[in-house]
């Protein structure tokens, strides 16, 4: 039982990185559907980083690096293309699909490094998560750049106006988001299941893409809905730990999506807006264009 | 920038013509090539002589041009699903478990009549095809329409809906086919029940009637689009919801009916490749193969523009460069997973080049000025 509450944690740390990345990138008003990928891209050259220099830490510095390339490269097609943002997404994702299957497949296999040592049995990056929620949360409400990029999301040209340089307001968001989700891609492949294999995210990336929705754009509801699919997730991978018996591991693994979509449903509903409110960035996922 | 004696200058189009379209999609393709050689340079390979080998293995290979055809068939039909919700502004991305769902859906029939033990199925052939045509497309219907109905009742993003969606079909089938599922292999290798053989689809001249299907239902989407009402509503609700609802269009039952409209025939893709393309016949063991398949939907669709008509020439060319990428990878022993890249490397270029559906570069021709070069003649 300790055994699975210490591997919940371990995957809601995943989820928190990642969601953590996209969440920065929307409350500056850009939207990258793009997560799955950037996440693919950490893991994979993350994990062939570490297991040819045999260094952890080349390891997630590689897999921030991609991630903060292609946090740029969405930019680049979002904010000075000013392209449609979801298509830049999309074709960030099937391009880290496609790529990685092709460069990651002579690595097949595990990862063969000893692990990663834990902090009173759970993963170090489990604190780490904890304490970048406080600095997201930190810096987005109590700061004057937090000011200035939820002000580049709610409304750009007023922000404009008042000397604000959206552009590379909004790149700043876009590559750190982008360095946090290559982290938590590499946090994936290198410490949470060392193992590389064929598309082997299966959906962390759009659970994460969800759960900022579900967060409401809040760092901190966004680190209590990771606990909770974290911990979906992980009772969907070991049901046998908890409910011995109950039902095919196969419906099992498709609980953590279901109950994503009833979250969802009820966050949307008029009865939970008019009573929560949602602090949805006004901007979100339209171009800027200057004239 | 200066090219020559030419001034270069990036200017915003007001106006795209279908043949500006066309050619910024022909000229994306053939970028995109020209990247992808690079792969096959790095892999230490003449990329000339691979396109040769990728071409003439899909377009003239008695052997290639029967699975290009397949493949045809299956792309086009997931190209239509994305198409129609993309008229409408919204993406389904959820292709990939409307398959399943329509595969699920057309293997029911079957089982339902006996085909799982036996190997022939007690109804007769007329009755059963069109049965296992509907019930595919009642799955594929199904599981999409509840994104359509939370897109148009709640406004949940439709991308998230879609991709958890396929994520559930996804272990839906697995547990259907796998570890004593209702549909699992007599025999036991983690597919499905091979159907009989009195319920494969008919074949004309070597190819599937599913062929048939898929073109005529480019016909019947151009003339939706181009002349009907409700084409109108769809395109009316995707340049903008509020107006459309200004105007009267329910901002409800669009989403549902595209989705619907996509899903059905998501769900005869699945039909094609599970239940009529020979050789096949069952849902195999690596069925999450055919789902990434249909990522190629996604790019046919982006590159014909939303264009039922145009979709047909792009996706035989897609199924021909993925048939073959897969044969030239063994034959010059490239890595797995080329074709895949090929895949990213297309999607790619393509986001690149939605630029220039927005901004045209005009050369304007520098006048050559006389030099003084103060001696006198």
């Amino acid at each position: 039982m300790w055994e699975f509450l210490a591997r919940s944690l371990e995957a809601s740390t995943i989820f928190t990185f990642a969601a953590l990345g996209e969440l920065i990138g929307q409350r500056s008003g850009i939207l990258n559907v793009g997560i799955e990928g950037v996440m693919l891209f950490g893991a994979t050259l993350g994990f062939i980083a570490a297991q040819s220099t045999e260094s952890y830490l080349i390891g997630f510095l590689v897999g921030i690096a991609i991630g903060g390339l292609l946090g740029l490269l969405h930019g680049f097609f979002s904010i000075t293309l000013g392209g449609d943002q979801v298509v830049s997404g999309m074709g960030i994702w099937i391009l880290g699909f496609g790529l990685t299957t092709y460069i990651g497949n002579p690595y097949t296999g595990p990862l063969g490094l000893e692990r990663i040592p834990t902090i009173f049995g759970i993963s170090p990056f489990f604190y780490l998560s904890i304490v970048l929620v406080f600095i997201t949360w930190f810096v987005l409400s109590r700061t004057s750049l937090g000011l200035t990029i939820r002000s580049v999301g709610e409304n750009p040209a007023v922000a404009e106006v008042s000397g604000v340089n959206v552009a590379r307001t909004r790149y700043l968001c876009v590559i750190a988001g982008g360095m946090l989700m290559g982290l938590a891609g590499a946090i994936y492949s290198l410490d949470y299941n060392p193992v590389w294999n064929y598309n082997f995210l299966m959906g962390w990336g759009f659970i994460a893409l969800a759960l900022v929705f579900f967060s409401m754009w809040n760092p901190w509801l966004l680190l209590g809905g990771s606990l909770l699919f974290g911990t979906l997730w992980q009772l969907s991978l070991n049901p046998q730990l908890v409910l011995p018996g109950l039902l095919s591991r196969y419906i099992w693994r498709t609980i953590p999506f279901a109950i994503t979509l009833a979250v969802l449903l009820i966050m949307s509903t008029r009865w939970f807006r008019t009573k929560w409110g949602a602090a949805k960035p006004e901007a979100l996922g339209e171009p800027y264009i200057k004239d | 920038m200066r090219v020559g004696s030419y001034e270069l200058k990036l200017k915003r189009r007001l106006t795209l013509t279908g043949w500006q379209a066309a050619l910024i999609s022909l000229l994306a393709i053939v970028v995109a090539l020209a990247l992808f050689g690079v792969i096959f340079l790095l892999a230490g390979i003449n990329p000339f002589l691979a396109y040769k080998e990728i071409f003439s293995y899909a377009f003239a290979n008695p052997y290639g041009l029967p699975l290009t055809i397949n493949r045809f068939i299956f792309l086009l039909l997931c190209t239509f699903a994305f198409i129609i919700p993309f008229r409408a502004g919204l993406w389904n991305i959820g292709m990939t478990g409307q398959l399943y769902f329509g595969a699920l859906g057309a293997f029911a029939v079957v089982f339902a009549f006996g085909g799982r033990a036996s190997r022939s199925a007690d109804l007769p052939l007329v009755l059963l095809i069109p049965l296992m045509l509907l019930a595919a497309a009642l799955g594929g219907a199904g599981i999409a329409s509840i994104a359509g109905y939370l897109k148009g009742k709640y406004n949940i993003n439709e991308i998230v809906v879609t991709m958890i969606l396929n994520f559930i079909a996804f272990w839906l089938v697995a547990f259907m086919i796998k570890e004593g599922g209702p549909f699992m292999n007599p025999g036991g290798r983690g597919e499905s029940f091979e159907l009989p053989t009195s319920v494969y689809a008919p074949l004309i001249m070597g190819v599937p009637i599913t062929l048939f299907l898929a073109l005529g239902l480019a016909v019947l989407l151009y003339l939706m689009f181009a002349k009907t009402r409700i084409g109108y509503q769809i395109r009316a609700y995707g340049k903008s919801p509020a107006a459309a609802k200004y105007a009267g269009i329910s901002t409800f039952r669009i989403p549902v009916l595209v989705f619907v409209m996509g899903g059905a025939i998501a769900g005869w893709a699945g039909y094609h490749y599970f239940a009529a393309v020979p050789g096949v016949y069952k849902i195999p063991r690596n069925y999450g193969f055919f789902g990434d398949l249909a990522f190629y939907g996604i790019i046919c669709g982006l590159i014909s523009q939303g264009n039922p008509l145009a979709a047909i020439p792009v996706a035989l060319l897609f199924s021909g460069l993925s048939i073959g990428t897969r044969f030239a990878q063994g034959k010059l022993h490239i890595g797995f997973g080329v074709d895949y890249a090929l895949l990213g490397v297309l999607m790619i270029t393509l986001v690149a080049f939605q630029f220039f559906y927005r901004y045209k570069i005009v050369g304007t021709k520098i006048e050559e000025e006389t030099i003084d070069v103060g001696v006198s003649r």
